[in-house]
Protein backbone atom coordinates (compact mmCIF):
# COMPACT_ATOMS: atom_id res chain seq x y z
CA UNK A 1 0.00 0.00 0.00
CA UNK A 2 2.30 2.50 0.94
CA UNK A 3 4.89 1.38 -1.62
CA UNK A 4 2.11 1.79 -4.57
CA UNK A 5 1.40 4.98 -2.71
CA UNK A 6 5.27 6.58 -2.63
CA UNK A 7 5.49 5.08 -6.35
CA UNK A 8 2.64 7.27 -7.38
CA UNK A 9 4.25 10.24 -5.39
CA UNK A 10 7.94 9.90 -7.28
CA UNK A 11 5.94 9.75 -10.68
CA UNK A 12 3.63 12.80 -9.81
CA UNK A 13 7.11 14.44 -8.82
CA UNK A 14 9.16 13.31 -11.57
CA UNK A 15 6.50 14.74 -13.73
CA UNK A 16 5.64 18.14 -12.34
CA UNK A 17 8.65 19.64 -14.40
CA UNK A 18 7.26 18.66 -17.39
CA UNK A 19 4.00 19.95 -16.29
CA UNK A 20 5.10 23.55 -15.55
CA UNK A 21 6.92 23.27 -19.10
CA UNK A 22 4.07 22.60 -21.35
CA UNK A 23 2.07 25.31 -19.04
CA UNK A 24 4.88 27.24 -19.83
CA UNK A 25 5.07 26.81 -23.53
CA UNK A 26 1.62 27.19 -23.96
CA UNK A 27 1.35 30.67 -22.40
CA UNK A 28 4.31 32.08 -24.29
CA UNK A 29 2.29 30.80 -27.47
CA UNK A 30 -1.07 31.66 -26.39
CA UNK A 31 0.48 35.52 -25.86
CA UNK A 32 1.66 35.12 -29.10
CA UNK A 33 5.05 36.25 -28.07
CA UNK A 34 6.70 34.31 -30.85
CA UNK A 35 4.75 33.12 -34.62
CA UNK A 36 3.13 29.79 -34.77
CA UNK A 37 5.42 28.30 -37.50
CA UNK A 38 8.58 29.35 -35.03
CA UNK A 39 6.63 27.49 -32.14
CA UNK A 40 2.99 25.89 -32.30
CA UNK A 41 0.97 25.68 -29.36
CA UNK A 42 1.12 22.76 -27.36
CA UNK A 43 -2.57 21.77 -28.36
CA UNK A 44 -1.39 21.50 -31.90
CA UNK A 45 1.63 19.59 -30.93
CA UNK A 46 -0.32 17.03 -29.49
CA UNK A 47 -3.31 16.80 -32.85
CA UNK A 48 -0.46 16.72 -35.11
CA UNK A 49 1.03 13.08 -33.17
CA UNK A 50 -2.32 11.99 -32.76
CA UNK A 51 -2.76 12.43 -36.58
CA UNK A 52 0.67 10.89 -37.05
CA UNK A 53 -0.38 7.70 -34.63
CA UNK A 54 -3.49 7.65 -36.40
CA UNK A 55 -2.09 7.06 -40.45
CA UNK A 56 0.69 5.04 -38.61
CA UNK A 57 3.59 7.18 -39.85
CA UNK A 58 4.77 7.81 -37.04
CA UNK A 59 4.97 4.15 -36.30
CA UNK A 60 6.42 3.30 -39.34
CA UNK A 61 9.68 5.71 -39.06
CA UNK A 62 10.24 4.53 -35.13
CA UNK A 63 10.50 0.92 -36.76
CA UNK A 64 12.40 1.57 -38.98
CA UNK A 65 14.86 3.73 -36.81
CA UNK A 66 15.04 1.03 -34.12
CA UNK A 67 15.03 -1.77 -36.77
CA UNK A 68 18.36 -0.18 -38.04
CA UNK A 69 19.53 -0.02 -34.47
CA UNK A 70 18.81 -3.65 -33.64
CA UNK A 71 20.21 -4.89 -37.11
CA UNK A 72 23.68 -2.82 -36.78
CA UNK A 73 23.97 -4.28 -33.15
CA UNK A 74 23.26 -7.99 -33.65
CA UNK A 75 25.47 -7.68 -36.51
CA UNK A 76 28.89 -5.84 -35.09
CA UNK A 77 28.42 -6.82 -31.70
CA UNK A 78 29.37 -10.45 -31.93
CA UNK A 79 31.82 -10.12 -34.46
CA UNK A 80 33.48 -6.88 -32.80
CA UNK A 81 33.89 -8.90 -29.40
CA UNK A 82 35.12 -11.96 -31.53
CA UNK A 83 37.94 -9.44 -32.92
CA UNK A 84 38.59 -7.73 -30.11
CA UNK A 85 39.34 -10.81 -28.11
CA UNK A 86 41.46 -12.51 -30.85
CA UNK A 87 43.76 -9.12 -31.48
CA UNK A 88 43.89 -8.90 -27.62
CA UNK A 89 45.30 -12.46 -27.32
CA UNK A 90 48.24 -11.53 -29.34
CA UNK A 91 50.31 -9.53 -27.73
CA UNK A 92 52.73 -8.26 -30.46
CA UNK A 93 49.49 -7.04 -32.47
CA UNK A 94 47.31 -5.90 -29.27
CA UNK A 95 49.39 -2.33 -29.24
CA UNK A 96 49.82 -1.66 -32.22
CA UNK A 97 46.29 -2.27 -33.12
CA UNK A 98 44.75 -0.51 -30.18
CA UNK A 99 45.70 3.28 -31.45
CA UNK A 100 44.58 2.11 -34.87
CA UNK A 101 41.26 1.24 -33.30
CA UNK A 102 41.19 4.76 -31.20
CA UNK A 103 41.79 6.17 -34.35
CA UNK A 104 38.80 4.49 -36.10
CA UNK A 105 36.61 5.08 -33.32
CA UNK A 106 37.05 9.08 -33.27
CA UNK A 107 35.71 8.88 -37.24
CA UNK A 108 32.52 6.74 -36.19
CA UNK A 109 29.63 7.99 -36.70
CA UNK A 110 28.69 10.49 -39.25
CA UNK A 111 31.99 11.23 -40.78
CA UNK A 112 31.27 7.77 -42.56
CA UNK A 113 28.66 9.75 -44.50
CA UNK A 114 30.15 11.20 -47.46
CA UNK A 115 31.95 7.87 -48.72
CA UNK A 116 28.93 5.34 -47.63
CA UNK A 117 26.96 7.52 -50.11
CA UNK A 118 29.51 7.23 -53.15
CA UNK A 119 30.02 3.92 -52.50
CA UNK A 120 26.49 2.74 -51.96
CA UNK A 121 24.14 6.00 -53.14
CA UNK A 122 21.32 7.19 -50.80
CA UNK A 123 19.08 4.40 -48.94
CA UNK A 124 19.00 2.03 -46.46
CA UNK A 125 22.54 0.63 -47.10
CA UNK A 126 24.45 3.69 -46.94
CA UNK A 127 22.71 4.11 -43.16
CA UNK A 128 23.76 0.35 -42.28
CA UNK A 129 27.25 0.85 -43.07
CA UNK A 130 27.57 3.96 -40.62
CA UNK A 131 25.66 2.21 -37.90
CA UNK A 132 27.66 -1.03 -38.47
CA UNK A 133 30.93 0.77 -38.56
CA UNK A 134 30.07 3.20 -35.46
CA UNK A 135 28.99 -0.23 -33.34
CA UNK A 136 31.63 -1.78 -34.26
CA UNK A 137 34.79 -0.14 -33.57
CA UNK A 138 33.71 1.11 -30.54
CA UNK A 139 33.18 -2.39 -28.85
CA UNK A 140 35.78 -3.68 -30.37
CA UNK A 141 37.56 -0.69 -28.84
CA UNK A 142 36.31 -1.59 -25.66
CA UNK A 143 36.89 -5.59 -25.54
CA UNK A 144 40.96 -4.84 -27.33
CA UNK A 145 41.19 -2.19 -23.89
CA UNK A 146 38.71 -5.09 -21.71
CA UNK A 147 41.04 -7.62 -22.78
CA UNK A 148 44.22 -6.05 -22.17
CA UNK A 149 43.29 -4.90 -19.29
CA UNK A 150 42.73 -8.47 -17.35
CA UNK A 151 45.75 -9.00 -15.10
CA UNK A 152 48.12 -11.50 -16.25
CA UNK A 153 47.61 -13.05 -13.02
CA UNK A 154 44.75 -15.00 -13.51
CA UNK A 155 45.54 -16.06 -16.95
CA UNK A 156 48.34 -17.90 -15.14
CA UNK A 157 46.29 -19.20 -11.72
CA UNK A 158 44.01 -21.22 -14.70
CA UNK A 159 47.11 -22.06 -16.88
CA UNK A 160 48.82 -23.48 -13.76
CA UNK A 161 45.41 -25.47 -12.83
CA UNK A 162 45.92 -27.21 -15.81
CA UNK A 163 43.30 -24.89 -17.72
CA UNK A 164 43.36 -25.12 -21.30
CA UNK A 165 43.58 -21.83 -23.89
CA UNK A 166 40.17 -22.44 -23.90
CA UNK A 167 39.25 -22.04 -20.32
CA UNK A 168 41.23 -18.52 -20.36
CA UNK A 169 39.44 -17.24 -23.25
CA UNK A 170 35.87 -18.36 -21.49
CA UNK A 171 36.56 -18.11 -18.10
CA UNK A 172 39.09 -15.45 -17.53
CA UNK A 173 39.32 -13.22 -20.39
CA UNK A 174 35.50 -12.74 -21.69
CA UNK A 175 34.48 -12.53 -18.25
CA UNK A 176 37.35 -10.11 -16.92
CA UNK A 177 36.58 -7.98 -20.53
CA UNK A 178 32.75 -8.06 -19.81
CA UNK A 179 32.56 -4.45 -18.23
CA UNK A 180 34.63 -3.05 -20.71
CA UNK A 181 32.79 -4.63 -23.66
CA UNK A 182 29.38 -3.52 -21.69
CA UNK A 183 30.94 0.36 -21.81
CA UNK A 184 31.36 -0.19 -25.22
CA UNK A 185 27.97 -1.43 -26.18
CA UNK A 186 26.53 1.23 -24.20
CA UNK A 187 28.55 3.95 -25.97
CA UNK A 188 27.88 2.47 -29.25
CA UNK A 189 24.30 3.03 -28.76
CA UNK A 190 24.56 6.54 -27.71
CA UNK A 191 26.70 7.70 -30.31
CA UNK A 192 25.20 5.01 -33.17
CA UNK A 193 21.60 6.44 -31.71
CA UNK A 194 23.16 10.10 -32.86
CA UNK A 195 25.00 8.97 -35.69
CA UNK A 196 21.86 7.48 -37.14
CA UNK A 197 19.89 10.19 -36.66
CA UNK A 198 21.67 12.75 -38.59
CA UNK A 199 22.44 10.22 -41.35
CA UNK A 200 18.80 9.62 -42.02
CA UNK A 201 18.23 13.06 -42.34
CA UNK A 202 20.07 13.08 -45.36
CA UNK A 203 20.78 9.50 -46.94
CA UNK A 204 17.06 7.82 -46.68
CA UNK A 205 13.30 8.43 -46.68
CA UNK A 206 12.52 6.99 -43.44
CA UNK A 207 13.12 6.69 -39.99
CA UNK A 208 12.81 9.56 -37.34
CA UNK A 209 15.79 11.63 -38.41
CA UNK A 210 14.37 12.18 -42.05
CA UNK A 211 10.75 13.05 -40.36
CA UNK A 212 12.18 15.77 -38.69
CA UNK A 213 14.47 17.17 -41.42
CA UNK A 214 11.57 16.36 -43.91
CA UNK A 215 9.35 18.21 -41.70
CA UNK A 216 12.07 21.28 -41.43
CA UNK A 217 12.05 21.67 -45.48
CA UNK A 218 8.02 22.41 -44.97
CA UNK A 219 8.39 24.42 -41.74
CA UNK A 220 6.14 22.04 -39.81
CA UNK A 221 7.39 22.71 -36.82
CA UNK A 222 4.62 20.91 -35.09
CA UNK A 223 5.76 17.74 -36.92
CA UNK A 224 9.43 18.30 -36.09
CA UNK A 225 8.61 18.60 -32.11
CA UNK A 226 5.91 15.39 -32.15
CA UNK A 227 9.77 13.95 -33.20
CA UNK A 228 12.02 15.54 -31.02
CA UNK A 229 9.88 14.13 -27.99
CA UNK A 230 9.41 10.66 -29.57
CA UNK A 231 13.37 10.89 -30.13
CA UNK A 232 13.86 11.85 -26.60
CA UNK A 233 11.42 8.73 -25.01
CA UNK A 234 12.49 6.29 -27.24
CA UNK A 235 16.03 7.14 -25.44
CA UNK A 236 15.25 7.29 -21.71
CA UNK A 237 13.01 3.76 -22.39
CA UNK A 238 16.11 2.10 -24.05
CA UNK A 239 18.63 3.90 -20.85
CA UNK A 240 16.15 2.57 -18.34
CA UNK A 241 14.44 -0.50 -19.55
CA UNK A 242 18.14 -1.97 -21.35
CA UNK A 243 21.24 -0.17 -20.33
CA UNK A 244 21.25 0.45 -17.06
CA UNK A 245 19.67 -3.19 -16.25
CA UNK A 246 22.52 -4.42 -18.80
CA UNK A 247 25.39 -2.15 -16.86
CA UNK A 248 24.65 -2.92 -13.24
CA UNK A 249 24.23 -6.73 -13.93
CA UNK A 250 27.57 -6.84 -15.32
CA UNK A 251 29.07 -4.65 -12.61
CA UNK A 252 27.33 -6.50 -10.04
CA UNK A 253 28.82 -10.01 -11.31
CA UNK A 254 31.87 -9.33 -12.95
CA UNK A 255 33.06 -5.86 -11.92
CA UNK A 256 36.21 -4.76 -10.03
CA UNK A 257 38.26 -7.64 -11.11
CA UNK A 258 41.45 -5.71 -10.78
CA UNK A 259 41.33 -5.06 -7.18
CA UNK B 1 64.87 -2.33 -25.92
CA UNK B 2 63.73 -5.18 -27.88
CA UNK B 3 60.04 -4.64 -26.84
CA UNK B 4 60.12 -1.08 -28.40
CA UNK B 5 61.86 -2.74 -31.66
CA UNK B 6 59.08 -5.02 -31.89
CA UNK B 7 56.44 -2.82 -31.18
CA UNK B 8 58.06 -0.20 -34.05
CA UNK B 9 58.94 -3.53 -36.96
CA UNK B 10 54.81 -4.18 -36.17
CA UNK B 11 53.75 -0.84 -37.31
CA UNK B 12 55.86 -0.87 -40.22
CA UNK B 13 54.84 -4.23 -41.36
CA UNK B 14 51.26 -3.18 -40.95
CA UNK B 15 50.97 0.27 -42.24
CA UNK B 16 53.23 -1.15 -45.36
CA UNK B 17 50.55 -4.24 -45.69
CA UNK B 18 47.95 -1.49 -45.54
CA UNK B 19 49.36 1.11 -47.91
CA UNK B 20 50.16 -1.39 -50.29
CA UNK B 21 46.66 -3.40 -49.70
CA UNK B 22 44.93 -0.40 -50.58
CA UNK B 23 47.19 0.68 -53.47
CA UNK B 24 46.66 -2.61 -54.82
CA UNK B 25 42.77 -3.07 -54.52
CA UNK B 26 42.34 0.68 -56.12
CA UNK B 27 44.73 -0.92 -59.05
CA UNK B 28 43.26 -3.25 -59.36
CA UNK B 29 39.61 -3.42 -58.87
CA UNK B 30 36.71 -3.15 -61.47
CA UNK B 31 35.21 -0.23 -60.08
CA UNK B 32 35.06 3.39 -61.41
CA UNK B 33 38.24 5.55 -60.03
CA UNK B 34 36.01 7.42 -57.85
CA UNK B 35 34.96 4.62 -55.65
CA UNK B 36 38.57 3.97 -54.31
CA UNK B 37 41.18 6.40 -54.84
CA UNK B 38 44.75 5.13 -54.51
CA UNK B 39 46.39 6.44 -51.28
CA UNK B 40 48.88 8.94 -53.33
CA UNK B 41 46.05 10.94 -54.81
CA UNK B 42 45.05 11.55 -51.06
CA UNK B 43 48.07 12.62 -50.54
CA UNK B 44 48.44 14.84 -53.56
CA UNK B 45 44.98 16.20 -52.38
CA UNK B 46 46.12 17.19 -48.79
CA UNK B 47 49.62 18.69 -50.76
CA UNK B 48 47.13 20.36 -53.44
CA UNK B 49 44.57 21.56 -50.73
CA UNK B 50 47.19 22.96 -48.00
CA UNK B 51 49.15 24.98 -50.46
CA UNK B 52 45.26 26.34 -52.11
CA UNK B 53 44.88 27.58 -48.21
CA UNK B 54 41.55 25.61 -48.29
CA UNK B 55 42.48 22.81 -45.64
CA UNK B 56 43.88 25.37 -43.12
CA UNK B 57 40.92 27.28 -43.02
CA UNK B 58 38.54 24.60 -42.82
CA UNK B 59 40.58 22.63 -40.09
CA UNK B 60 40.78 26.22 -38.23
CA UNK B 61 37.03 26.69 -38.46
CA UNK B 62 36.20 23.27 -36.79
CA UNK B 63 38.70 23.83 -34.25
CA UNK B 64 37.76 26.74 -33.64
CA UNK B 65 33.76 25.80 -33.09
CA UNK B 66 34.73 23.15 -30.80
CA UNK B 67 36.98 25.25 -28.58
CA UNK B 68 34.31 27.60 -28.48
CA UNK B 69 31.97 25.31 -27.21
CA UNK B 70 34.61 23.34 -24.99
CA UNK B 71 34.89 27.38 -23.28
CA UNK B 72 31.20 27.51 -23.37
CA UNK B 73 30.37 24.59 -21.64
CA UNK B 74 33.29 24.85 -18.69
CA UNK B 75 32.19 27.78 -17.65
CA UNK B 76 28.29 27.45 -18.15
CA UNK B 77 27.63 23.93 -17.76
CA UNK B 78 30.04 23.63 -14.89
CA UNK B 79 28.55 26.02 -12.43
CA UNK B 80 25.05 24.30 -13.68
CA UNK B 81 25.95 20.98 -12.61
CA UNK B 82 27.80 22.51 -9.30
CA UNK B 83 24.64 23.56 -8.27
CA UNK B 84 22.65 20.58 -8.77
CA UNK B 85 25.02 18.73 -6.88
CA UNK B 86 25.37 20.94 -3.91
CA UNK B 87 21.54 21.66 -3.80
CA UNK B 88 19.39 18.58 -3.58
CA UNK B 89 16.13 20.36 -4.07
CA UNK B 90 17.31 21.99 -7.62
CA UNK B 91 18.32 18.95 -8.66
CA UNK B 92 15.27 16.58 -7.88
CA UNK B 93 13.00 19.00 -9.66
CA UNK B 94 15.50 19.97 -12.32
CA UNK B 95 16.89 15.74 -12.88
CA UNK B 96 14.28 14.66 -15.31
CA UNK B 97 13.71 17.67 -17.06
CA UNK B 98 17.62 18.02 -17.85
CA UNK B 99 18.05 13.69 -18.54
CA UNK B 100 14.85 14.30 -21.22
CA UNK B 101 16.49 17.01 -23.06
CA UNK B 102 20.08 15.12 -23.16
CA UNK B 103 18.22 11.98 -24.45
CA UNK B 104 17.46 14.27 -27.52
CA UNK B 105 20.41 14.88 -29.41
CA UNK B 106 21.85 18.26 -30.75
CA UNK B 107 21.17 17.12 -33.79
CA UNK B 108 17.93 15.85 -33.65
CA UNK B 109 17.11 19.59 -32.38
CA UNK B 110 19.27 21.16 -35.94
CA UNK B 111 15.75 20.82 -37.93
CA UNK B 112 13.93 22.89 -35.06
CA UNK B 113 16.66 25.37 -34.91
CA UNK B 114 17.49 25.80 -38.91
CA UNK B 115 13.45 26.89 -38.36
CA UNK B 116 14.14 29.15 -35.59
CA UNK B 117 17.96 30.36 -36.46
CA UNK B 118 18.24 29.83 -39.99
CA UNK B 119 20.90 28.22 -42.17
CA UNK B 120 24.45 29.62 -40.80
CA UNK B 121 26.78 30.01 -37.87
CA UNK B 122 24.16 30.49 -35.00
CA UNK B 123 23.07 27.26 -35.68
CA UNK B 124 26.07 25.10 -35.80
CA UNK B 125 27.00 26.89 -32.45
CA UNK B 126 24.19 26.09 -30.99
CA UNK B 127 23.66 22.39 -31.69
CA UNK B 128 27.40 21.75 -30.82
CA UNK B 129 27.12 23.48 -27.30
CA UNK B 130 23.93 21.60 -26.68
CA UNK B 131 25.61 18.65 -27.25
CA UNK B 132 28.61 19.14 -25.05
CA UNK B 133 26.29 20.59 -21.78
CA UNK B 134 24.66 17.80 -20.77
CA UNK B 135 27.74 15.33 -20.28
CA UNK B 136 29.40 18.57 -18.44
CA UNK B 137 25.96 18.69 -16.35
CA UNK B 138 25.26 15.40 -15.38
CA UNK B 139 29.45 14.38 -14.51
CA UNK B 140 29.81 17.43 -12.12
CA UNK B 141 26.63 16.53 -10.42
CA UNK B 142 27.99 13.50 -10.03
CA UNK B 143 31.36 14.47 -8.69
CA UNK B 144 29.68 16.88 -6.13
CA UNK B 145 27.71 13.79 -5.34
CA UNK B 146 30.76 11.13 -4.97
CA UNK B 147 32.28 13.14 -2.26
CA UNK B 148 32.13 11.26 0.91
CA UNK B 149 29.31 12.75 3.44
CA UNK B 150 32.49 12.30 6.02
CA UNK B 151 34.55 14.84 4.67
CA UNK B 152 31.60 16.97 4.65
CA UNK B 153 30.66 16.41 7.90
CA UNK B 154 34.82 16.49 9.21
CA UNK B 155 34.61 20.63 7.94
CA UNK B 156 31.80 21.42 9.32
CA UNK B 157 32.28 20.27 12.69
CA UNK B 158 35.31 22.45 12.67
CA UNK B 159 33.02 25.12 11.89
CA UNK B 160 33.12 25.93 7.89
CA UNK B 161 30.94 27.81 7.05
CA UNK B 162 28.91 26.32 3.73
CA UNK B 163 30.61 28.30 1.45
CA UNK B 164 33.94 27.09 2.63
CA UNK B 165 32.93 23.55 2.44
CA UNK B 166 32.01 23.83 -1.11
CA UNK B 167 34.96 25.48 -1.77
CA UNK B 168 37.64 23.49 0.00
CA UNK B 169 35.32 19.66 -0.17
CA UNK B 170 32.77 19.88 -2.83
CA UNK B 171 34.69 21.42 -6.03
CA UNK B 172 37.95 19.60 -5.68
CA UNK B 173 36.39 16.69 -5.21
CA UNK B 174 33.52 16.91 -8.41
CA UNK B 175 37.08 17.84 -10.53
CA UNK B 176 38.09 14.38 -11.26
CA UNK B 177 34.39 13.96 -12.68
CA UNK B 178 34.74 16.96 -14.09
CA UNK B 179 37.69 16.37 -16.95
CA UNK B 180 35.94 13.26 -17.39
CA UNK B 181 32.38 15.04 -18.15
CA UNK B 182 34.46 17.68 -20.42
CA UNK B 183 35.97 14.60 -22.20
CA UNK B 184 32.92 12.93 -22.80
CA UNK B 185 31.11 16.05 -23.66
CA UNK B 186 33.51 16.77 -26.13
CA UNK B 187 33.68 13.28 -28.18
CA UNK B 188 29.56 13.97 -28.66
CA UNK B 189 30.61 17.46 -29.91
CA UNK B 190 33.00 16.90 -32.06
CA UNK B 191 31.05 14.17 -33.96
CA UNK B 192 27.64 16.62 -33.40
CA UNK B 193 29.99 19.47 -35.21
CA UNK B 194 30.83 17.29 -38.17
CA UNK B 195 27.11 16.40 -38.41
CA UNK B 196 26.09 19.63 -38.24
CA UNK B 197 28.82 21.16 -40.71
CA UNK B 198 27.58 18.43 -43.01
CA UNK B 199 23.83 19.45 -42.74
CA UNK B 200 23.77 23.74 -42.63
CA UNK B 201 26.90 23.41 -44.84
CA UNK B 202 29.06 26.38 -43.70
CA UNK B 203 32.55 25.75 -44.25
CA UNK B 204 34.49 23.39 -41.88
CA UNK B 205 35.51 20.01 -42.13
CA UNK B 206 32.38 18.35 -42.26
CA UNK B 207 30.86 20.84 -45.07
CA UNK B 208 34.36 20.20 -46.87
CA UNK B 209 33.50 15.97 -46.45
CA UNK B 210 30.24 16.77 -47.70
CA UNK B 211 30.77 18.73 -50.69
CA UNK B 212 33.31 16.63 -52.20
CA UNK B 213 30.69 13.87 -52.39
CA UNK B 214 28.85 16.02 -54.53
CA UNK B 215 31.46 15.91 -57.04
CA UNK B 216 32.92 12.58 -56.53
CA UNK B 217 36.10 13.89 -55.17
CA UNK B 218 36.39 10.57 -52.93
CA UNK B 219 40.09 11.43 -52.27
CA UNK B 220 38.98 14.39 -50.81
CA UNK B 221 36.45 12.67 -48.68
CA UNK B 222 39.30 10.08 -47.35
CA UNK B 223 41.72 13.31 -46.51
CA UNK B 224 38.83 14.86 -45.01
CA UNK B 225 38.10 11.68 -42.34
CA UNK B 226 41.75 11.06 -41.83
CA UNK B 227 42.17 14.77 -40.36
CA UNK B 228 38.61 14.50 -38.62
CA UNK B 229 39.81 11.64 -36.80
CA UNK B 230 43.45 12.43 -36.63
CA UNK B 231 42.79 15.92 -34.88
CA UNK B 232 40.33 14.18 -32.40
CA UNK B 233 42.93 11.69 -31.69
CA UNK B 234 45.14 14.11 -31.07
CA UNK B 235 42.83 16.76 -28.93
CA UNK B 236 42.22 13.60 -26.77
CA UNK B 237 45.67 11.77 -26.65
CA UNK B 238 47.55 15.20 -25.48
CA UNK B 239 45.07 17.57 -23.87
CA UNK B 240 41.87 15.41 -22.69
CA UNK B 241 43.14 12.44 -21.63
CA UNK B 242 45.99 14.19 -19.73
CA UNK B 243 43.81 16.76 -18.52
CA UNK B 244 41.49 13.63 -16.75
CA UNK B 245 44.63 11.72 -15.57
CA UNK B 246 46.38 15.04 -13.65
CA UNK B 247 42.97 15.82 -11.94
CA UNK B 248 42.55 11.82 -10.91
CA UNK B 249 45.78 12.05 -9.47
CA UNK B 250 45.36 15.11 -8.18
CA UNK B 251 41.79 14.60 -6.41
CA UNK B 252 40.41 11.80 -7.14
CA UNK B 253 40.75 8.64 -5.26
CA UNK B 254 38.64 10.66 -2.09
CA UNK B 255 37.66 7.09 -0.59
CA UNK B 256 40.61 5.81 0.28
Amino acid sequence: MRGWRGRALAVGRGAAPFGLIVIAWALVTRASVVPPIFLPPPGDVARTAWEMLKDGSLLINIGASLGRVLVSLVVSVPLAVAFGIFVGLRRRLSPVVEPIAGFFNALSGIAWLPLAVTWFGLGWASVTFIMFNTVFFLVFYNTLVGVRTVPRIFDHAVRTLGGSRRHVIFQVLIPGAMPSIVTGIRMSIGFGWRALIAAEMIATSTGLGFLIFNASNFHQTDAILVGIITIGLLWLLTDRLVLQPLERRTIERWGLVSS
Amino acid sequence: MGRYWEIASTWIIILTAGIAAWSLAAATLPVPAYFLPPPAAVLSGFVELTTKGMLPTYIGESLRRILLAAVIGLFVGVPIGLTLGISRRIADFAYPVLNFFQSVSGIAWLPLMLVWFGFGERTILIAVNYTVFFPVIFNALLGVRSVPQIYVNALRTLGASRWRIVRDVLVPGALPNIAMGVRLGLAYGWRALIAAEILVGANGLGFMIFNAQAFHLTARIMLGMAIIGALWVILDYFLLRPLEEATIARWGMVQR
